[in-house]
């Protein structure tokens, strides 16, 4: 009869074992949880059929869904325990915490400062009377490895009172101490008095150990009501979302993350010897890995994990004995397969799953169930997959990992057409976290659906994004989610936009985007040719802006605007339009002195390149660039434009060689000295095969100069076809 | 003592340390294995030292990570036998030795591996005389270190297990899995007495050595003994081994300042990790192994040289040429290592002058 309290770890597999067997010989009418009351209406979904645990409440701010608090719970946290036995009962659960509606509207960093001294880990200062210097594993060993737990929650009463005492941590002093510790601890008073008054006999309070004492004795109601008064209340709402083991072993929610979050559950779920099936299951991953691990080694282990528990002193191996055995036993003092034990099997992969009526915003509900209809389950653990794109079902799929990726829920990433995969396939890595679910519900607020809210999310991101490139990454992503009502609407804003840009940067940016997507287009077939004309423009007005925008760069800017030339030079080939226009502004930045070195000597290289200039013409360029009249920095930037990234091809370019040949050779052996440093700072960018090979070609003399032929024998062609298509796999 | 006892170089470690085993049996009460003269609990403090109820203090042996000495112990008293794994000068054949004098009371049943360790030395051979005169009999055999470990229930010792050519060591496969040694000649066979295993050492430097068949890997529980994680760690032990080695040998020098330990043990941990203590420098490193146990033979063979050729107290002179040796083990590339340390590292330390200044003059 009365008030029964019992001080748990949250995430405690011995805590949640010791509770059942104390709830079950209890038989309380009436089970308090310390826990947020805004998820009272949930706790039935605990004994569901349809949850698998690892899943956590999410209780979040009505307006402002980023300001959220996770209680996660694993089928070893004993509140999770408690919540089943009272529901599979028929016994009257409640949570009993400070509700979220209220702790969200206080202050969090000005009364928190305080409780992290202490409260951070209260048991820190008994372990480390204890001898230990890591708290976690004081408690494993007095609390969850023991193996009868009846009279542990009597113990840890007395520890924790002891501990309060000593710290001088009054109940009813709420002002010294942490204001917001003392208002959850009024408020789960105040839940228990309700309790009491409703006329419940025996009322079962699970609750962190520390907040034990405080619920013992229950000081006069009005201290309590003193303390909570003038609360302020926020509108909350709160659901059920899965959770991953991963995510237990960081701090989260209720701040007590666990290191070994797959241990435990196999501590709490192991029906037999814990020992044996924990080896077993560790041999046989490092079987999967190649490591030879026979029947005869999990047997040995077992032994000497056993026989290192007793020599120290504990009832049974713990973790840290499991681990030490494999280390000597299993793998012959070899520490590196540990780590991967540690990933797989001592924290775990496992993603939880809520059950079908747990209320959700109508976005989740109908994600789960796109993923049903599409077979796509989330997991927890990375999985690639490939998606071909003629089938309608695959297609489906990208659309929604597409949808949600703009939704700002990358689910699924990359989806990029891999050169090797063909246009058709693409290749995904799939990986849910579980915050996900945060974002989803951020989303809600556009629309009930996936596809709704992808049509209108975009709409107000456009409106607020000033970048070109941003945009054209936005146009991108708005075709290949198959949005195509919105393609002109973004494209309307990226002219727009455009048209008041001032720096030719931007544009430049802008440019190998739209460039891809006319060239690749869209193979669901949208029609280009408005974002073509939209390139147009661009290359037409980054053209004529060019010689002038390039003009006066301080180093790092040249630098910058290197790249950017170089890209729209991709694009402009990648399209194969506005040639004439985009060579004729290359020229010209290849014969304005005032231009940066860097910037000129790319200009007079792509020139050469596409043969708008001869031989002779470039060397004529690079002597005067490089003659002894030259300042040194810009000649050396010059030589470093003109040659920068071609390692490769000066190897193999018989032009580009013996041009840079015949100027070197023609310097008098003074010139040539001062101009040493400057070439070696551009040659110095090579890779060392590179400049190996340029140096066995300068040792071994010019080779033969291969010819270009005036005009092409086609029937001499004819005779070497038929080997040349079996070589490259084409008959 | 007698007088031949301290005649002696180096005790054993049971006779060095017999006050401390008979101290901690005295107040040993818990459960011990067969045959064992101390519990493992017992040897754990033996090996890592502590103060005992009565007040009596146990200098520590080991001094490093109590897990790695905990597993060894645990392996003992299972009957699996023990591998000691690591670079030379860690300790392996140290921990070795007083496990057996903690657990056996014995210390001496020792095979030395080399390439030319035959069957002989692990089963056993025969008094020729004796077994041309009276033909195969027990009296006529010698048995190796390992029978009579298995005889006696106690630990035999194997050092350098992985120079022992590979047929030679498979003759342990039985032993270990058996338990048993079978005399063919005299058709009968030794089975070990409950409290028997066995203790190897290996270093995984060397090249050319015999690695262990899978068959025997399997018998053998593997214990890595690493090199000391933090400096100071290493200062302490190098003090501690110093001292002692004092004092066995009589060396009457003063002992060496502490400093001067930092110094020497900074010098190697700098050369071994290849970078300077504070990160910033990045450094040859030269071939040898530059182990603790190194230092601890530079400093007491300075401290001899202090003693005999100086004035008593170590100055950095009498231990450059230590240093020198110790680092420079390949005169041409090691010698490069040592000259780049010498002025990109050691020149640089304005207390470390004197110190320099030795060094540059045995180069």
């Amino acid at each position: 009869m009365g008030v029964h309290v019992y001080g748990i770890r949250h995430h405690g597999p011995g805590s949640a074992k010791s509770l059942a067997l104390a709830l079950g010989q209890l038989r309380p009418d009436c089970v308090l949880i310390e826990g947020p009351p805004d998820a009272d209406a949930l706790l039935p979904l605990f004994a569901s059929e349809g949850l698998q645990p690892p899943v956590a409440i999410l209780v979040h701010e009505k307006d402002d869904p980023t300001a959220a608090v996770y209680y996660p719970f694993a089928v070893f946290s004993p509140e999770l325990q408690a919540a089943r036995y009272a529901v599979e009962h028929g016994v009257p659960v409640r949570f009993m915490d400070l509700p979220i509606a209220n702790q969200l509207g206080l202050d969090r960093k000005k009364n928190d400062d305080e409780v992290s001294k202490v409260r951070g880990d209260p048991l820190a200062m008994i372990a480390r009377a204890a001898g230990y210097d890591d708290s976690e594993r004081w408690w494993e060993h007095m609390v969850e490895e023991r193996q009868d737990g009846r009279e542990i929650f009597e113990a840890i009463r007395f520890a924790m009172t002891s501990l309060r005492r000593e710290l001088a941590w009054d109940v009813a002093k709420g002002e010294a101490e942490s204001k917001r510790e003392s208002m959850r601890e009024a408020y789960m008073r105040k839940t228990i008095r309700a309790a009491m008054k409703e006329g419940f006999e025996e009322i079962a309070v699970v609750c962190g150990a520390w907040h034990v004492p405080a619920l013992v004795d229950l000081p006069a109601e009005k201290v309590d009501r003193q303390i909570l008064r003038g609360l302020p209340k926020r509108k909350v709402e709160s659901t059920l979302i899965p959770w991953t083991h991963g995510r237990l072993s960081v701090s989260a929610g209720y701040g007590a993350g666990v290191r070994s979050p797959g241990w435990y559950h196999h501590l709490f779920t192991a029906r037999d010897d814990v020992a044996s099936s924990w080896l077993v299951r560790v041999a046989r991953l490092l079987r999967e890995q190649g490591l030879d691990v026979s029947s005869a080694h999990v047997i040995e282990t077992v032994r000497m994990a056993q026989t290192l528990a007793s020599l120290r002193g504990r009832p049974l191996p713990g973790l840290e004995e499991m681990n030490d055995a494999i280390e000597a036993v299993m793998l012959f003092g070899n520490v590196l397969p540990l780590e991967l034990v540690r990933q797989e099997l001592i924290v775990g992969q496992a993603l939880g799953a809520v059950p079908g009526e747990t209320p959700m915003v109508p976005l989740m509900r109908d994600l789960a169930k796109q993923q049903k209809t599409l077979r796509l389950k989330p997991s927890a653990t990375e999985k690639v997959v490939t998606l071909d794109l003629r089938k309608p079902k695959d297609r489906d799929k990208s659309v929604l990992l597409r949808r949600l990726e703009l939704l700002g829920v990358p689910w699924g990433v990359g989806g990029d057409r891999g050169a090797g995969l063909g246009t058709f396939k693409e290749e995904w890595r799939l990986c849910w976290e579980p915050e996900f679910a945060i974002r989803l519900i951020e989303a809600g607020v556009y629309g009930g659906t996936i596809d709704v809210a992808a049509e209108r999310y975009p709409l107000e991101r456009v409106a607020q994004t000033e970048q070109l490139a941003s945009l054209t990454v936005l146009l991108r992503q708005v075709m290949f989610a198959e949005l195509p009502d919105l393609v002109p609407k973004v494209l309307a804003a990226l002219e727009s936009r455009a048209a008041m840009v001032a720096d030719l940067t931007h544009l430049m940016a802008a440019i190998p985007e739209l460039a891809q997507l006319v060239r690749y287009g869209d193979v669901r077939g949208t029609s280009t040719e408005v974002v073509r004309d939209v390139l147009d423009d661009f290359i037409t007005r980054v053209a004529v802006g060019l010689p002038a925008a390039s003009s006066g760069l301080n180093e790092e800017a040249a630098d910058e605007m290197f790249a950017h030339v170089m890209n729209v030079h991709g694009a402009v080939g990648l399209v194969e339009a506005h040639k004439d226009l985009w060579f004729d502004a290359l020229e010209k930045l290849a014969g304005q002195e005032s231009l940066p070195g860097l910037l000129r000597g790319r200009a007079v290289r792509l020139v050469f390149d596409a043969d708008r200039i001869d031989r002779d013409e470039v060397e004529r360029r690079l002597a005067y660039a490089l003659s002894t009249a030259a300042e040194p920095a810009r000649a050396a930037a010059f030589a470093e434009g003109f040659l920068r990234g071609s390692g490769q091809i000066l190897v193999y370019d018989e032009g580009l060689w013996a041009v840079l040949d015949t100027w070197l050779q023609s310097l008098p052996e003074e010139a040539f000295v001062t101009l040493v440093p400057l070439l070696r700072r551009t040659f110095s960018t090579f890779t060392a095969p590179e400049r190996r090979q340029m140096a066995e070609r300068v040792k071994h003399g010019n080779r033969r100069e291969v010819k270009r032929a005036e005009r092409i024998d086609e029937a001499r062609a004819e005779a070497a076809r038929a080997l040349v298509e079996r070589m490259l796999g084409l008959s | 003592m007698t007088d031949a006892a301290t005649q002696l170089i180096r005790r054993q470690a049971e006779d060095e340390f017999a006050e401390e085993l008979a101290a901690l049996a005295e107040i040993d009460d818990k459960q011990r294995p067969p045959n064992w003269k101390l519990s493992p609990w017992a040897t754990l403090t033996y090996l890592l030292g502590g103060k005992l109820d009565n007040g009596f203090e146990v200098r520590p042996k080991y001094i490093g990570q109590r897990r790695l000495i905990e597993i060894a112990i645990a392996t003992l008293a299972t009957d699996r036998a023990l591998l000691l794994y690591g670079v030379p000068g860690t300790a392996k054949s140290w921990v070795s030795e007083h496990l057996a004098a903690a657990i056996s009371g014995n210390s001496k049943r020792l095979v030395q591996g080399t390439a030319g360790t035959s069957e002989d030395s692990i089963r056993y051979g025969w008094n020729y005389a004796k077994l041309l005169a009276e033909g195969p009999s027990e009296g006529a055999m010698v048995p190796s270190p390992v029978m009579n470990a298995m005889r006696d229930g106690a630990l035999a010792r194997i050092e350098e297990l992985t120079r022992i050519p590979s047929d030679v060591q498979d003759t342990l496969i039985t032993v270990l899995s058996e338990k048993a040694l079978p005399i063919p000649e005299l058709s009968m066979q030794v089975q070990a007495v409950r409290g028997f295993n066995v203790i190897a050492t290996a270093n995984n430097r060397d090249k050319g050595v015999n690695e262990l068949s899978s068959a025997l890997k399997r018998r053998f529980n593997t214990v890595v003994l690493p090199l000391p994680a933090t400096a100071e760690e290493e200062v302490t032990i190098v003090v501690d081994r110093v001292e002692a080695l004092g004092r066995a040998l009589e060396i009457p020098a003063e002992k060496p300042a502490l400093e001067e330990i930092r110094r020497v043990v900074t010098i190697f941990r700098e050369l071994r990790n290849g970078k300077t203590e504070d990160g910033r420098t990045k450094l040859k490193t030269p071939t040898g192994t530059l182990s603790t146990a190194e230092i601890i033979s530079v400093m007491s063979s300075g401290l001899a040289l202090a003693a005999h050729f100086g004035d008593g107290t170590l100055h950095p002179s009498d231990i450059a040429s230590g240093i020198t040796g110790a680092v420079v083990k390949d005169p041409v590339q090691d010698g490069i290592a040592w000259k780049e340390y010498l002025e990109a590292v050691v020149r640089q330390r304005d207390e470390w002058r004197d110190l320099y200044r030795a060094c540059r003059e045995q180069l």
